[in-house]
Protein backbone atom coordinates (compact mmCIF):
# COMPACT_ATOMS: atom_id res chain seq x y z
CA UNK A 1 0.00 0.00 0.00
CA UNK A 2 2.48 2.02 0.38
CA UNK A 3 2.19 3.56 3.62
CA UNK A 4 3.63 2.30 7.20
CA UNK A 5 1.65 1.70 10.00
CA UNK A 6 3.88 1.96 12.74
CA UNK A 7 2.14 3.79 14.60
CA UNK A 8 0.60 2.81 18.16
CA UNK A 9 -2.50 2.78 18.37
CA UNK A 10 -3.70 4.51 21.51
CA UNK A 11 -6.89 3.27 23.86
CA UNK A 12 -10.14 5.06 23.42
CA UNK A 13 -11.00 3.72 26.98
CA UNK A 14 -8.84 6.20 29.06
CA UNK A 15 -7.23 9.42 29.33
CA UNK A 16 -3.37 9.12 29.36
CA UNK A 17 -1.57 11.31 31.77
CA UNK A 18 1.43 10.34 29.94
CA UNK A 19 -0.22 12.63 26.17
CA UNK A 20 -0.16 15.46 28.85
CA UNK A 21 2.63 15.56 30.16
CA UNK A 22 4.17 15.41 26.42
CA UNK A 23 2.01 18.84 25.57
CA UNK A 24 3.05 20.11 28.34
CA UNK A 25 6.43 19.67 27.41
CA UNK A 26 5.51 20.64 23.91
CA UNK A 27 4.36 23.88 25.35
CA UNK A 28 8.03 24.48 26.39
CA UNK A 29 9.65 24.01 23.00
CA UNK A 30 10.62 20.19 23.42
CA UNK A 31 10.97 18.93 20.16
CA UNK A 32 11.64 15.29 21.43
CA UNK A 33 8.17 15.62 23.27
CA UNK A 34 6.49 17.25 20.25
CA UNK A 35 7.92 13.80 18.12
CA UNK A 36 6.50 11.62 20.25
CA UNK A 37 3.44 13.15 20.93
CA UNK A 38 3.07 12.94 16.92
CA UNK A 39 3.68 9.45 16.74
CA UNK A 40 0.89 8.78 19.28
CA UNK A 41 -1.68 10.85 17.80
CA UNK A 42 -1.16 11.29 14.39
CA UNK A 43 -2.81 8.29 12.59
CA UNK A 44 -6.58 9.38 14.76
CA UNK A 45 -5.61 12.90 13.89
CA UNK A 46 -4.88 11.90 10.45
CA UNK A 47 -7.83 9.38 9.97
CA UNK A 48 -10.40 11.49 11.38
CA UNK A 49 -9.41 14.36 9.07
CA UNK A 50 -9.55 12.25 6.30
CA UNK A 51 -12.87 10.73 7.32
CA UNK A 52 -14.06 14.59 6.92
CA UNK A 53 -12.35 15.82 4.08
CA UNK A 54 -11.90 12.53 1.65
CA UNK A 55 -9.24 13.56 -0.47
CA UNK A 56 -6.09 12.09 0.90
CA UNK A 57 -3.86 14.94 -0.69
CA UNK A 58 -5.88 17.54 1.26
CA UNK A 59 -5.92 15.57 4.48
CA UNK A 60 -2.11 15.27 4.32
CA UNK A 61 -2.43 19.02 4.50
CA UNK A 62 -4.82 19.81 6.74
CA UNK A 63 -2.93 16.81 8.91
CA UNK A 64 0.48 19.23 8.37
CA UNK A 65 -1.36 22.51 9.38
CA UNK A 66 -3.08 20.41 12.62
CA UNK A 67 -0.08 19.27 13.86
CA UNK A 68 2.29 22.57 13.09
CA UNK A 69 -0.45 24.74 15.43
CA UNK A 70 -0.36 21.87 18.10
CA UNK A 71 3.28 23.00 18.53
CA UNK A 72 2.67 27.09 18.20
CA UNK A 73 -0.23 26.99 20.51
CA UNK A 74 0.33 24.51 23.01
CA UNK A 75 0.63 26.03 25.66
CA UNK A 76 -2.81 26.95 25.41
CA UNK A 77 -3.53 23.44 26.99
CA UNK A 78 -4.54 23.34 30.23
CA UNK A 79 -4.52 19.52 31.49
CA UNK A 80 -6.49 21.29 34.32
CA UNK A 81 -9.54 21.32 31.25
CA UNK A 82 -9.37 18.47 29.57
CA UNK A 83 -7.12 15.58 28.30
CA UNK A 84 -4.33 16.03 25.56
CA UNK A 85 -6.03 13.88 23.53
CA UNK A 86 -9.05 15.56 23.60
CA UNK A 87 -7.19 18.88 22.89
CA UNK A 88 -5.41 17.66 19.89
CA UNK A 89 -8.46 15.96 18.20
CA UNK A 90 -10.60 18.89 18.50
CA UNK A 91 -8.01 21.21 16.36
CA UNK A 92 -7.91 18.55 13.77
CA UNK A 93 -11.74 18.51 13.65
CA UNK A 94 -11.81 22.02 13.36
CA UNK A 95 -9.07 22.58 11.06
CA UNK A 96 -11.37 19.59 8.87
CA UNK A 97 -14.60 21.51 9.57
CA UNK A 98 -13.03 24.59 8.07
CA UNK A 99 -11.70 23.09 4.77
CA UNK A 100 -15.31 21.26 3.84
CA UNK A 101 -16.80 24.41 4.98
CA UNK A 102 -14.73 27.03 3.28
CA UNK A 103 -15.97 28.97 0.04
CA UNK A 104 -14.08 26.89 -2.45
CA UNK A 105 -15.62 23.94 -1.29
CA UNK A 106 -19.23 25.26 -0.98
CA UNK A 107 -20.42 24.28 -4.75
CA UNK A 108 -18.92 20.37 -4.36
CA UNK A 109 -20.24 20.66 -1.15
CA UNK A 110 -23.63 20.68 -2.39
CA UNK A 111 -23.28 18.11 -4.84
CA UNK A 112 -21.64 15.75 -1.59
CA UNK A 113 -25.07 16.36 0.07
CA UNK A 114 -26.65 15.44 -2.96
CA UNK A 115 -25.00 12.11 -3.79
CA UNK A 116 -24.64 11.51 -0.07
CA UNK A 117 -27.65 11.66 2.07
CA UNK A 118 -27.15 10.13 6.02
CA UNK A 119 -27.15 6.35 5.73
CA UNK A 120 -24.05 6.38 3.14
CA UNK A 121 -22.16 8.65 5.56
CA UNK A 122 -22.62 6.22 8.35
CA UNK A 123 -22.30 3.01 6.32
CA UNK A 124 -18.73 4.16 5.19
CA UNK A 125 -17.42 4.90 8.80
CA UNK A 126 -19.46 2.01 10.25
CA UNK A 127 -17.18 0.32 7.86
CA UNK A 128 -14.14 1.67 9.22
CA UNK A 129 -15.17 1.70 12.56
CA UNK A 130 -15.54 -1.96 12.62
CA UNK A 131 -12.24 -2.69 11.18
CA UNK A 132 -10.03 -1.74 14.15
CA UNK A 133 -9.66 -3.26 17.51
CA UNK A 134 -10.04 -0.61 19.05
CA UNK A 135 -12.94 0.69 17.27
CA UNK A 136 -14.89 -2.27 18.60
CA UNK A 137 -16.14 -0.15 21.92
CA UNK A 138 -17.09 2.81 20.13
CA UNK A 139 -19.01 0.48 17.47
CA UNK A 140 -20.75 -0.88 19.85
CA UNK A 141 -22.07 2.58 21.88
CA UNK A 142 -22.80 4.00 18.39
CA UNK A 143 -25.31 0.93 18.06
CA UNK A 144 -26.98 1.53 21.15
CA UNK A 145 -28.03 5.04 20.10
CA UNK A 146 -31.27 5.50 18.55
CA UNK A 147 -31.00 6.17 14.68
CA UNK A 148 -31.82 9.64 14.69
CA UNK A 149 -28.95 10.37 17.21
CA UNK A 150 -26.23 8.19 15.52
CA UNK A 151 -27.44 10.31 12.33
CA UNK A 152 -26.96 13.50 13.65
CA UNK A 153 -23.67 12.68 15.97
CA UNK A 154 -21.72 11.15 12.85
CA UNK A 155 -22.97 13.30 10.60
CA UNK A 156 -21.70 16.28 12.38
CA UNK A 157 -18.48 14.71 13.17
CA UNK A 158 -17.31 12.47 10.30
CA UNK A 159 -18.90 14.13 7.73
CA UNK A 160 -18.58 18.22 8.88
CA UNK A 161 -21.73 19.66 8.74
CA UNK A 162 -23.31 22.24 10.95
CA UNK A 163 -26.17 21.18 12.59
CA UNK A 164 -28.87 22.99 10.65
CA UNK A 165 -27.48 20.90 7.38
CA UNK A 166 -27.93 17.77 9.18
CA UNK A 167 -31.22 19.38 10.22
CA UNK A 168 -31.77 19.79 6.23
CA UNK A 169 -30.09 16.37 4.94
CA UNK A 170 -32.83 14.45 7.48
CA UNK A 171 -35.76 16.58 6.99
CA UNK A 172 -36.31 16.80 10.80
CA UNK A 173 -36.66 20.39 12.76
CA UNK A 174 -33.26 22.17 14.19
CA UNK A 175 -34.81 21.65 17.66
CA UNK A 176 -34.62 18.05 17.20
CA UNK A 177 -31.13 17.88 15.56
CA UNK A 178 -29.49 19.85 18.50
CA UNK A 179 -31.27 17.45 21.00
CA UNK A 180 -30.73 14.54 19.58
CA UNK A 181 -26.88 15.52 19.17
CA UNK A 182 -26.43 16.22 22.77
CA UNK A 183 -28.24 13.53 23.77
CA UNK A 184 -26.72 11.14 21.70
CA UNK A 185 -23.53 12.22 22.80
CA UNK A 186 -23.88 12.21 26.38
CA UNK A 187 -25.29 8.31 25.90
CA UNK A 188 -22.26 7.55 23.81
CA UNK A 189 -20.13 9.32 26.65
CA UNK A 190 -21.80 7.05 29.68
CA UNK A 191 -21.12 4.28 27.26
CA UNK A 192 -17.19 4.84 26.87
CA UNK A 193 -17.30 5.68 30.45
CA UNK A 194 -15.51 9.08 30.16
CA UNK A 195 -14.64 10.48 32.92
CA UNK A 196 -16.45 14.03 34.33
CA UNK B 1 -29.41 28.03 33.26
CA UNK B 2 -31.29 28.33 29.82
CA UNK B 3 -32.43 25.55 28.74
CA UNK B 4 -32.45 26.90 25.02
CA UNK B 5 -29.14 27.44 24.68
CA UNK B 6 -27.89 24.85 26.85
CA UNK B 7 -29.13 21.95 24.75
CA UNK B 8 -27.01 23.71 22.65
CA UNK B 9 -23.61 21.68 23.86
CA UNK B 10 -23.82 18.81 21.83
CA UNK B 11 -23.24 21.09 18.28
CA UNK B 12 -20.71 22.35 19.91
CA UNK B 13 -18.70 19.68 21.08
CA UNK B 14 -18.95 18.23 17.51
CA UNK B 15 -18.24 21.82 15.78
CA UNK B 16 -21.37 21.98 14.24
CA UNK B 17 -22.49 25.35 15.67
CA UNK B 18 -22.86 27.76 12.59
CA UNK B 19 -21.34 31.15 13.56
CA UNK B 20 -24.17 33.34 14.75
CA UNK B 21 -24.79 30.29 17.14
CA UNK B 22 -21.25 29.76 17.83
CA UNK B 23 -20.63 32.95 19.41
CA UNK B 24 -23.47 33.25 22.04
CA UNK B 25 -22.91 29.75 22.94
CA UNK B 26 -19.03 30.76 24.22
CA UNK B 27 -20.35 33.98 25.99
CA UNK B 28 -22.70 31.43 27.99
CA UNK B 29 -19.73 28.88 28.46
CA UNK B 30 -17.81 31.66 29.83
CA UNK B 31 -20.54 32.35 32.57
CA UNK B 32 -21.47 28.61 33.06
CA UNK B 33 -19.58 26.21 34.79
CA UNK B 34 -21.89 23.65 34.53
CA UNK B 35 -22.01 23.69 30.51
CA UNK B 36 -17.47 23.82 30.51
CA UNK B 37 -17.70 20.44 32.42
CA UNK B 38 -20.54 18.84 30.22
CA UNK B 39 -18.35 20.34 26.99
CA UNK B 40 -15.61 18.88 28.28
CA UNK B 41 -17.02 15.50 28.66
CA UNK B 42 -18.32 15.28 25.34
CA UNK B 43 -15.47 17.10 23.78
CA UNK B 44 -13.60 13.59 25.33
CA UNK B 45 -16.31 11.72 23.78
CA UNK B 46 -16.44 12.99 20.19
CA UNK B 47 -12.08 12.68 20.32
CA UNK B 48 -13.00 8.92 20.92
CA UNK B 49 -14.83 8.72 17.68
CA UNK B 50 -11.86 10.64 16.21
CA UNK B 51 -9.73 7.51 17.25
CA UNK B 52 -12.05 5.19 16.07
CA UNK B 53 -11.02 5.81 12.73
CA UNK B 54 -7.26 6.51 13.26
CA UNK B 55 -5.64 6.02 9.83
CA UNK B 56 -1.58 5.45 9.15
CA UNK B 57 -0.67 8.92 7.00
CA UNK B 58 2.77 8.21 4.78
CA UNK B 59 5.87 8.82 6.19
CA UNK B 60 6.53 11.76 4.59
CA UNK B 61 4.24 13.82 6.60
CA UNK B 62 6.46 13.22 9.60
CA UNK B 63 9.39 14.78 8.04
CA UNK B 64 7.50 17.58 6.72
CA UNK B 65 5.92 18.45 9.98
CA UNK B 66 8.83 18.11 11.89
CA UNK B 67 11.20 20.38 9.35
CA UNK B 68 8.32 23.12 9.79
CA UNK B 69 7.78 23.31 13.27
CA UNK B 70 11.79 23.71 13.25
CA UNK B 71 10.81 27.41 11.90
CA UNK B 72 7.56 28.00 13.67
CA UNK B 73 8.01 30.49 16.52
CA UNK B 74 5.17 29.33 19.52
CA UNK B 75 2.92 31.22 21.15
CA UNK B 76 4.32 32.46 24.92
CA UNK B 77 2.23 30.92 27.45
CA UNK B 78 -1.33 32.39 28.66
CA UNK B 79 -1.41 34.52 31.82
CA UNK B 80 -4.97 33.91 32.39
CA UNK B 81 -6.86 30.77 31.45
CA UNK B 82 -8.69 30.61 28.70
CA UNK B 83 -11.70 28.58 27.25
CA UNK B 84 -10.69 25.17 26.22
CA UNK B 85 -9.19 24.07 23.06
CA UNK B 86 -9.01 27.46 21.11
CA UNK B 87 -10.61 27.67 19.09
CA UNK B 88 -9.26 29.20 15.49
CA UNK B 89 -12.45 28.96 13.31
CA UNK B 90 -11.56 31.02 10.56
CA UNK B 91 -14.64 32.03 9.66
CA UNK B 92 -15.76 35.23 7.03
CA UNK B 93 -17.04 38.19 7.90
CA UNK B 94 -20.64 38.00 6.29
CA UNK B 95 -21.89 40.52 3.86
CA UNK B 96 -23.15 43.35 5.99
CA UNK B 97 -20.34 43.04 8.45
CA UNK B 98 -17.86 44.95 6.05
CA UNK B 99 -18.94 48.25 7.33
CA UNK B 100 -17.40 46.75 11.05
CA UNK B 101 -14.30 45.59 8.84
CA UNK B 102 -14.10 49.07 7.55
CA UNK B 103 -14.85 50.37 10.96
CA UNK B 104 -12.19 48.25 12.30
CA UNK B 105 -9.27 49.15 9.77
CA UNK B 106 -10.31 53.06 10.08
CA UNK B 107 -9.84 52.69 13.63
CA UNK B 108 -6.67 50.67 13.75
CA UNK B 109 -4.90 53.59 11.82
CA UNK B 110 -6.21 55.88 14.42
CA UNK B 111 -5.32 53.75 17.44
CA UNK B 112 -2.10 55.89 17.57
CA UNK B 113 -3.78 59.41 18.24
CA UNK B 114 -6.14 57.80 20.68
CA UNK B 115 -4.06 56.73 23.06
CA UNK B 116 -4.16 58.76 26.04
CA UNK B 117 -3.91 58.14 29.92
CA UNK B 118 -7.15 59.67 31.47
CA UNK B 119 -7.11 60.49 34.87
CA UNK B 120 -8.73 58.52 37.47
CA UNK B 121 -11.67 60.57 37.97
CA UNK B 122 -12.32 61.18 34.98
CA UNK B 123 -13.64 57.66 34.10
CA UNK B 124 -14.79 57.24 38.08
CA UNK B 125 -18.82 57.05 37.75
CA UNK B 126 -21.55 55.77 40.29
CA UNK B 127 -21.80 52.30 38.39
CA UNK B 128 -18.26 51.06 38.41
CA UNK B 129 -16.87 50.04 41.72
CA UNK B 130 -13.76 52.88 42.54
CA UNK B 131 -11.54 49.74 43.59
CA UNK B 132 -12.15 47.69 40.55
CA UNK B 133 -11.17 50.91 37.99
CA UNK B 134 -8.32 51.74 40.48
CA UNK B 135 -7.27 48.33 39.95
CA UNK B 136 -7.63 47.88 36.87
CA UNK B 137 -5.61 51.27 35.76
CA UNK B 138 -2.83 49.94 37.77
CA UNK B 139 -2.39 47.04 35.81
CA UNK B 140 0.56 47.18 34.20
CA UNK B 141 -0.57 45.77 30.86
CA UNK B 142 -3.74 48.63 31.23
CA UNK B 143 -4.79 50.21 27.81
CA UNK B 144 -6.81 53.57 27.86
CA UNK B 145 -8.13 54.72 25.15
CA UNK B 146 -10.28 57.67 24.90
CA UNK B 147 -12.62 57.75 21.37
CA UNK B 148 -15.22 59.74 20.16
CA UNK B 149 -19.06 58.62 19.98
CA UNK B 150 -21.03 58.76 16.67
CA UNK B 151 -23.02 61.21 17.62
CA UNK B 152 -21.16 63.45 19.73
CA UNK B 153 -19.21 62.73 22.90
CA UNK B 154 -16.96 60.92 24.23
CA UNK B 155 -16.31 57.02 25.22
CA UNK B 156 -13.53 55.81 27.58
CA UNK B 157 -12.54 52.77 27.42
CA UNK B 158 -9.66 50.56 29.79
CA UNK B 159 -8.14 47.08 28.98
CA UNK B 160 -6.72 44.77 30.66
CA UNK B 161 -5.61 41.33 29.44
CA UNK B 162 -3.82 40.51 33.08
CA UNK B 163 -7.15 40.70 34.40
CA UNK B 164 -9.11 39.80 31.82
CA UNK B 165 -11.60 42.77 31.83
CA UNK B 166 -12.56 45.67 29.62
CA UNK B 167 -14.15 48.90 31.46
CA UNK B 168 -16.33 51.21 29.26
CA UNK B 169 -17.91 54.54 30.44
CA UNK B 170 -19.51 57.18 28.66
CA UNK B 171 -22.60 59.83 28.67
CA UNK B 172 -25.05 57.60 26.79
CA UNK B 173 -28.19 59.14 25.09
CA UNK B 174 -31.57 57.80 25.92
CA UNK B 175 -33.01 55.82 23.46
CA UNK B 176 -36.17 54.43 22.52
CA UNK B 177 -37.54 51.87 24.69
CA UNK B 178 -37.47 49.49 21.93
CA UNK B 179 -33.68 50.26 21.16
CA UNK B 180 -30.77 49.16 23.76
CA UNK B 181 -27.03 49.90 23.52
CA UNK B 182 -25.04 46.63 23.26
CA UNK B 183 -21.54 46.23 24.38
CA UNK B 184 -18.92 43.51 22.19
CA UNK B 185 -16.01 42.46 22.01
CA UNK B 186 -13.69 41.34 19.10
CA UNK B 187 -10.95 38.85 18.20
CA UNK B 188 -10.27 38.93 14.64
CA UNK B 189 -13.33 38.06 13.03
CA UNK B 190 -15.08 36.66 15.86
CA UNK B 191 -17.78 39.17 17.92
CA UNK B 192 -19.06 38.40 20.83
CA UNK B 193 -22.12 39.75 22.68
CA UNK B 194 -20.44 41.56 25.50
CA UNK B 195 -24.05 43.01 27.60
CA UNK B 196 -26.11 45.84 27.23
CA UNK B 197 -26.50 49.09 28.39
CA UNK B 198 -29.66 51.46 28.48
CA UNK B 199 -28.99 55.23 28.19
CA UNK B 200 -29.72 58.23 29.46
CA UNK B 201 -26.70 59.48 31.81
CA UNK B 202 -23.58 58.59 32.45
CA UNK B 203 -22.54 54.49 31.82
CA UNK B 204 -20.23 52.83 33.26
CA UNK B 205 -19.83 48.92 32.58
CA UNK B 206 -17.35 46.23 33.32
CA UNK B 207 -17.16 43.14 31.23
CA UNK B 208 -15.37 39.84 30.19
CA UNK B 209 -12.27 40.58 28.00
CA UNK B 210 -12.03 36.99 26.04
CA UNK B 211 -8.69 35.92 25.39
CA UNK B 212 -7.79 36.98 21.63
CA UNK B 213 -9.97 40.06 21.70
CA UNK B 214 -8.27 43.30 19.64
CA UNK B 215 -11.92 45.60 19.50
CA UNK B 216 -14.39 46.19 21.81
CA UNK B 217 -17.72 47.82 20.20
CA UNK B 218 -20.81 49.90 20.98
CA UNK B 219 -23.90 48.98 18.94
CA UNK B 220 -27.58 49.94 19.33
CA UNK B 221 -29.45 47.26 18.65
CA UNK B 222 -33.24 45.81 19.18
CA UNK B 223 -34.75 45.77 23.09
CA UNK B 224 -32.77 42.31 24.25
CA UNK B 225 -30.13 42.64 22.50
CA UNK B 226 -28.60 41.13 19.06
CA UNK B 227 -26.07 37.89 18.64
CA UNK B 228 -24.31 39.63 16.26
CA UNK B 229 -24.29 43.42 15.36
CA UNK B 230 -26.96 44.53 13.32
CA UNK B 231 -26.07 48.16 12.87
CA UNK B 232 -22.79 50.23 12.64
CA UNK B 233 -20.83 50.65 15.63
CA UNK B 234 -21.25 54.20 17.57
CA UNK B 235 -17.97 53.71 19.57
CA UNK B 236 -14.86 51.59 18.72
CA UNK B 237 -11.59 51.14 20.33
CA UNK B 238 -8.97 49.03 19.99
CA UNK B 239 -8.21 47.04 23.35
CA UNK B 240 -4.74 45.98 22.77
Amino acid sequence: MGFVNDVVPISVTGRSPELDELLVLVARGDETAFERLYDRLIASVFGLIRRVVRDRAQAEEVAQEVMVEVWRTAARFDPARGGAMSWVMTVAHRRAVDRVRSAQASSDRENRVAQMGGEVAYDHVAETVTTRLEGERVRRCLDGLTELQRQAVTMAYYGGYSYPEVAGLLKVPLGTVKTRMRDGLVRLRDCMGVER
Amino acid sequence: MNDEIHTLSGAYALNALPFRELGEFEGHLSRCETCSIEVRGLRETAARLGAAVAEAPPRALKSRVMAQIAEVRQEPPQIEEEEPPPAEVVVPLRRGKGRWALALAAVSAAAAVSIGVIAVNEIRSRDASIEETQSLLAAPDAVVRKVEMVGGGSATVVASESHGKVMFTSELPALDPSKTYQLWTIGGERIRPAGLVDGGGIRTATVELPAGTDHFGVTVEPAGGSEQPTTEPVMLAKVT
